[in-house]
């Protein structure tokens, strides 16, 4: 499946989310009508890049896209460091490097606001650990769009400020463990 | 109500937007990518305070000086002495060396912004001994970037990424012999502008200008449309001698467009290309 026609499922965290996301990929049954947009904060120039640490994962493509990637399914898109990632309404995924958002970049209030912009016709997106508030409001936008959003339980988070700020925002459908991701990308996919 | 608030954007206002620049002034944005010319749009308003869209289109239409920093403000400055390290050094390996006989070297930089990837091309060619016969060309649509880039003055804070970035091209060399601090600015050496001319130019409107061994333009089209970006490739491409070298953005892509036919992958991975002969 390709273009406007793919299931968008954004997944964004900062600190104390690469572990989780690795390990939920590994889990993740492949779904051909669904890209995963993977937005994780990073070190400007770390010594492995994040497809090097996410490991071969299973069936799914895992790469970061270049500028003007048409979306597919099947496929994980990670949003290089350095980079803001964006999704436009052609089906298409583009990169800008205007300033950093709550001083990241790959920011996920970016790529959030890009899929409502695009009005995207199927999107989810689940918000991890993480030590500031990027990613809040997108979320904010993307319940308001009626997208599905989960936001994971600050209890449970390694680091709860990133959740916490969403959910001082809004009731997102789902409130999860991280143990649960998996269930809950399903049930996303599924609505 | 939250500080991310970002205004909405009306595909009508935008419309209005297009023409006024288009007409006015003759910048056209229509084939600028959607998502993020929203973004900065909804940016500038935030920043000047203007409630939408209609409002800065009554402002562009009526004050003709507040264009010029509009333009400024729209157009996307980040770049970096040496931004990306491993291609300025594929760059020195590989593309240079194919020049070093040459009496002359033109190089053409579209999208210079505020000069540091001018600056990082003449602390190359002055490392490398070919500063004296190149002549560079530094072009952008935003004047203002290219005051600043004339200046070749920046923050101080950017000092050790400079460096690290400098060593990891030149492990051997030293910011110091380049710049040198100034009232908590750091400031290169105008020498290294001597043979560097800055003109502003007009990527997607205004045509070819000249021919160049070495074209850069890196991180400009990922601002365009698909069919805009064509169009300006053709431009760069037809700016190039028979195995001219042409740099993109390193997460750029131009496999797809039409003259795509007309370059060879010199580094596929560092995006750096050459014309056929």
């Amino acid at each position: 499946m390709k273009g406007r026609e793919v299931f968008l499922w954004v997944v964004g965290g900062s600190a104390g989310s690469f572990t989780p996301v690795r390990n939920y990929l590994h889990q993740m049954p492949y779904r051909q009508e669904m890209a995963i947009l993977l937005c994780l904060h990073r070190m400007r120039n770390p010594r492995i890049s994040m497809i090097e640490a996410l490991g071969r994962v299973p069936e799914w493509r895992v790469l970061e896209p270049d500028d003007k990637t048409f979306v597919e399914g099947g496929f994980v898109y990670v949003a290089p460091a350095d980079y803001h990632l964006l999704v436009e309404k052609e089906g298409y995924l583009s990169l800008a490097v205007d300033e950093p958002v709550h001083f990241s970049r790959p920011s996920i209030d970016v790529l959030l606001q890009s899929v409502v912009q695009a009005q995207w016709p199927r999107a989810g997106a689940a918000l991890l650990s993480g030590a500031n508030r990027d990613g809040a409001y997108g979320m904010y936008l993307f319940h308001k769009a009626g997208y599905f959003t989960a936001v994971q339980d600050p209890a449970d988070a390694e680091i709860a400020t990133m959740p916490e700020a969403a959910l001082a925002l809004f009731e997102p459908k789902v409130r999860f463990p991280i143990s649960q991701l998996v269930e809950v990308t399903l049930q996303a996919l599924s609505l | 109500m939250f500080p991310e608030t970002l205004p909405e954007i009306a595909d009508s206002d935008l419309e209005q937007f297009f023409q006024i620049m288009l007409t006015q002034y003759g910048y056209d944005f229509r084939g600028y990518a959607p998502a993020s010319l929203k973004r900065r749009l909804g940016t500038v308003l935030k920043r000047y305070g203007l409630a939408d869209m209609r409002t800065l289109n009554q402002r562009l239409l009526t004050q003709p000086d507040y264009c010029e920093r509009f333009i400024n403000e729209i157009t996307v400055s980040t770049t970096e002495l040496f931004r990306d390290p491993s291609a300025w050094i594929a760059l020195k390996t590989q593309a240079l060396p194919l020049f070093l006989s040459m009496p002359q070297l033109r190089i053409w930089h579209a999208g210079a912004s505020t000069g540091e990837e001018v600056l990082s091309m003449a602390i190359l060619l002055t490392e490398m001994g070919l500063y004296d016969r190149a002549q560079l060309i530094a072009t952008d649509i935003d004047k203002r970037s290219l005051n600043q880039a004339q200046k070749a003055t920046y923050p101080l804070r950017n000092r050790a990424l400079y460096e690290q970035n400098l060593k990891t091209v030149f492990p051997l060399s030293s910011l110091d012999k380049y710049a040198r601090e100034e009232e908590g600015q750091l400031v290169f050496r105008q020498e290294l502008l001597r043979n560097v001319l800055y003109l502003q130019h007009n990527l997607v409107s205004e045509g070819v200008f000249g021919l160049f061994e070495i074209v850069l333009c890196r991180n400009v089209l990922i601002y365009f449309t698909p069919e805009l970006q064509d169009r300006v490739v053709m431009k760069l491409v037809d700016s190039l001698v028979p195995g001219g070298v042409l740099m993109i953005g390193t997460k750029e892509s131009l496999f797809w467009c039409s003259a795509a036919k007309r370059l060879v992958a010199i580094n596929e991975s560092e995006r750096l290309y050459r014309r056929r002969q």
